[in-house]
């Protein structure tokens, strides 16, 4: 079967992978693992990790707009799960259940490669925003003790001035 | 005059500064892939007859008879008919008698076949690798005299009959045609032509033009102008035959070479963004120039670079949040970060054009690269706009659920609810929000467990894969190996693959830093597990049906692991943003505190005010409680 062959095999699972009876035919969770897989299969195998810049944007995109690494992971394992049923039953020839096999297992490794790198660009935000509050603390320290000082003071002067 | 397909062609030819008319004719046949440049030669106008002549016989032997011979064959054929024709037709008519033409003929076989066929003086060139190499020997008599011995090339420069031809199509009704067949390589470059290019132009500023990397249409052309410089003293045709470039090894080449082009034009791009005004916006007040120039066009640039090279997109988002948050904490003034995004894409365009114009698809890349940049900063800005909004939102729940909760509280004490359910047996079920549900599966603890039941037959392939994809490894390749292994492990345990991975990305995980420097070399090693795994199964002896079952069980257990260990690195990345969250809780703290000492001081001033300045009335010198 030619690679845009098998992408329009695989295309017609979409249903029952991604369960749209359920979740809704608009961006049902784990689309952008389903679609990378159909543009995996249409290019034919490349393997560099992680070129899938698509794939890329809309797994970064979920996180940036509030659902969290482990949402996204769960979805990927899930339309993984059901992908392998699903082409259990609709494929016949084992080359083609295995080229669909493979071309899923690149495309769930790339998800977790690209929600691994996301959680440590995190990781390091957040140590950099760390250190700015720390400095934030030091500064607003400062006004603190400088307020206080200034209280004492006049709180010392209408004493004074009452006496 | 560009031929579309694998081959690119173009023809040219020019009547000269000299002559009157041209008496060179180009055949461009494309059906068959018939290329040739004929020169006429012969007074009274015969020279155009006789080159128009043999053109046509040519062109229409090689039509009518291209399914009955070989290549080969077929055009040595086709120019002795064409020869015969010019020689009968000179024969016929008394004013063409010594008419004649050269001939320099290529028939494309396929795209890395051709034949070459040539009778006179018009020649072929091949460019390879950047070199120019004639193809033909001049049927000239003082080449003839050099390819003999007996005259040098020196010599043969200075001889006055060194236009002479030996051999031409009509002096003979069947000339001897010198035939060559040529296995073309990617990026091969042909030029047949006449004696008036090479007579007036240098062989090193053919090359140097064939070289140039220009569509075959500029440079036919281009070679004609050429000549036109060094004298046009003759009629000159030139046809270019291109075979298409080698396709890059993989994406990543290019991606790498554009990475390149991108970090080699930065200063550039820190120039055009400074002149662009960068360090006079609002979001980088307080920072000086070069300080502003490097923490965000800098950043923008290694970010694009970064991505390009190591084919992620992380590095980008990355830039895009800390922009995004850099604009949050500056007031949050759309007016500003939509001026520097457009100073940032404009820098960016202006570099992208300039190596566009000397690379189209480094250019196509590079645009790509930057434009995706460019969405990603507006996503990050949207992302966190919609951060802020829920978390607003959230602050909104809780209260509701408080009231809610109060009023609850009171309605379950009037009806003694608590009665109910003991008799029910159900408790009272807490709202379950989206956040408070375990979404890694295999670290939930009441996971089902799932038995790899596979076959003993199946078991044994798995094994025999592993162990072939472990003879392929190198010995340096220890982390891979270590994988296999546990691949291995997770795809036949018997007690359940989550709990096998779980264990083995752990052990994969060890005590890695929580960095790029840390994460990615074990990412990259699950990969080229994955592909080494993938490569075995096809080796194993064993039905179609036991390999499925062996990809299918392998690539369970890739997942498996791969997801477990993605699972440790969010766990190893969890204490960061908790104690972010208490830095951040200390800092509101402190901002209060320094709020109401404010609020005090405030009070404490004007209070003091009132009693030092006796021009006030006496009430407002301070209240009943002084």
């Amino acid at each position: 079967m030619s690679d845009s062959a098998m992408a329009e095999a695989v295309r017609v699972l979409r249903d029952e992978v991604l369960e749209t009876a359920e979740h809704g035919d608009r961006d049902p969770p784990g689309t952008e693992v389903f679609d990378a897989l159909l543009r995996a299969l249409t290019i034919g195998g490349e393997s560099v990790p992680g070129l899938d810049l698509a794939l890329h944007d809309a797994v970064a995109r979920r996180l940036a707009w509030g659902d969290s690494e482990e949402a996204v992971l769960a979805d990927a394992e899930l339309v993984f799960d059901r992908l392998l049923i699903a082409v259990d039953r609709a494929f016949r020839d084992p080359a083609d259940r295995m080229v669909v096999i493979e071309a899923a297992t690149q495309v769930a490794v790339t998800v977790s490669r690209v929600v691994a790198l996301a959680a440590v660009a995190r990781a390091g935000r957040d140590r950099a925003a760390r250190m700015r509050e720390e400095m934030s603390h030091r500064q607003l320290k400062d006004v603190l003790e400088k307020q206080k000082a200034a209280i004492k003071h006049l709180e010392h002067e209408l004493k004074q001035d009452f006496r | 005059m560009t031929q579309q397909g694998p081959i690119r062609i173009a023809g040219d030819s020019h009547l000269g500064k000299v002559r009157t008319t041209n008496e060179d004719t180009l055949i461009i046949e494309r059906r068959v892939g018939l290329y040739a440049v004929l020169d006429g030669m012969g007074g009274a106008n015969a020279g155009d007859v006789a080159s128009q002549l043999a053109l046509e016989t040519i062109r229409d032997f090689v039509l009518d008879r291209r399914t009955t011979l070989a290549p080969r064959a077929l055009l040595e054929a086709a120019i002795v008919a064409g020869s015969t024709a010019v020689f009968t037709a000179a024969q016929q008519h008394r004013e063409r008698h010594g008419m004649g033409t050269t001939v320099v003929a290529c028939l494309v076989v396929d795209p890395t076949h051709v034949v070459v066929a040539h009778v006179g003086d018009s020649r072929a060139y091949l460019l390879r690798g950047g070199r120019l190499q004639t193809l033909t020997r001049d049927h000239t008599i003082v080449e003839e005299l050099v390819g003999r011995g007996l005259l040098t090339a020196e010599e043969a420069e200075r001889h006055p009959y060194k236009n002479v031809l030996s051999r031409n199509l009509g002096a003979r009704a069947e000339p001897r045609v010198d035939l060559l067949e040529l296995e073309l390589r990617p990026g091969d470059r042909l030029l047949l032509c006449s004696d008036g290019l090479y007579g007036y132009a240098s062989a090193e500023a053919i090359q140097y033009l064939l070289g140039s990397g220009d569509a075959p249409e500029h440079v036919a052309r281009d070679l004609i102008d050429l000549a036109l410089r060094g004298g046009g003293g003759d009629n000159v045709s030139t046809i270019v035959i291109e075979t298409p470039a080698a396709a890059p090894s993989s994406t990543q080449v290019v991606r790498t070479r554009g990475a390149l082009a991108w970090w080699q034009s930065r200063q550039r791009f820190l120039q055009v963004a400074n002149d662009g005004g960068l360090t006079r916006n609002p979001i980088v007040r307080g920072l000086l120039p070069h300080e502003a120039i490097e923490l965000v066009a800098l950043s923008l640039c290694q970010a694009i670079y970064h991505d390009l090279e190591k084919s992620t997109g992380v590095n980008v988002w990355t830039f895009a949040q800390n922009l995004a948050a850099g604009w949050f904490e500056r007031g949050g003034d759309w007016k500003a970060v939509r001026g520097l995004i457009d100073i940032l894409g404009a820098s960016a365009r202006s570099v992208v054009d300039d190596i566009r114009a000397g690379d189209a698809q480094l250019g196509f890349l590079l645009d790509v690269a930057v434009s995706r940049a460019l969405i990603v900063v507006e996503l990050a800005l949207g992302g966190l706009l919609a951060e802020r909004l829920r978390q607003v939102d959230g602050d909104l729940i809780e209260l509701h659920t408080t009231a809610v909760d109060t009023a609850e509280h009171e309605t379950i004490e009037m009806y003694e609810l608590h009665e109910v359910h003991e008799l029910t047996g159900e408790g009272p079920r807490p709202s379950e929000r989206f956040i408070d549900r375990p979404t890694i599966p295999f670290l939930r603890p009441d996971r089902p467990i799932t038995s790899s039941g596979e076959s003993a037959e199946v078991l044994n392939a798995i094994g025999k894969t592993i162990t072939i994809a472990r003879g392929r490894l190198s010995p340096r390749a220890e982390l891979v190996a270590q994988i296999l292994v546990a691949l291995e492990t997770v795809a036949t345990d018997n007690g359940g693959n989550f709990a096998a991975a779980v264990l083995a990305a752990r052990e994969l995980y060890g005590v890695r830093s929580v960095d790029n420097a840390g994460v990615t070399p074990l990412y990259d090693a699950l990969d080229k597990a994955r592909i080494l795994v993938a490569s075995s199964v096809h080796q194993i002896r064993a039905p179609q049906a036991i390999r499925v079952r062996v990809l299918r069980a392998l690539s369970t257990a890739h997942q498996r692991l791969v997801g477990a260990t993605t699972g440790l690195v969010l766990e190893a990345v969890g204490p960061f943003s908790e104690r972010l969250r208490e830095v951040q809780a200390v800092t509101n703290e402190l901002h209060d505190a320094v709020a109401k000492a404010e609020r005090l001081r405030a009070d404490l001033e004007r209070r003091f005010a009132t009693i030092v300045d006796p021009s006030l009335p006496w009430g407002a010198r301070g209240t009943t409680e002084w």
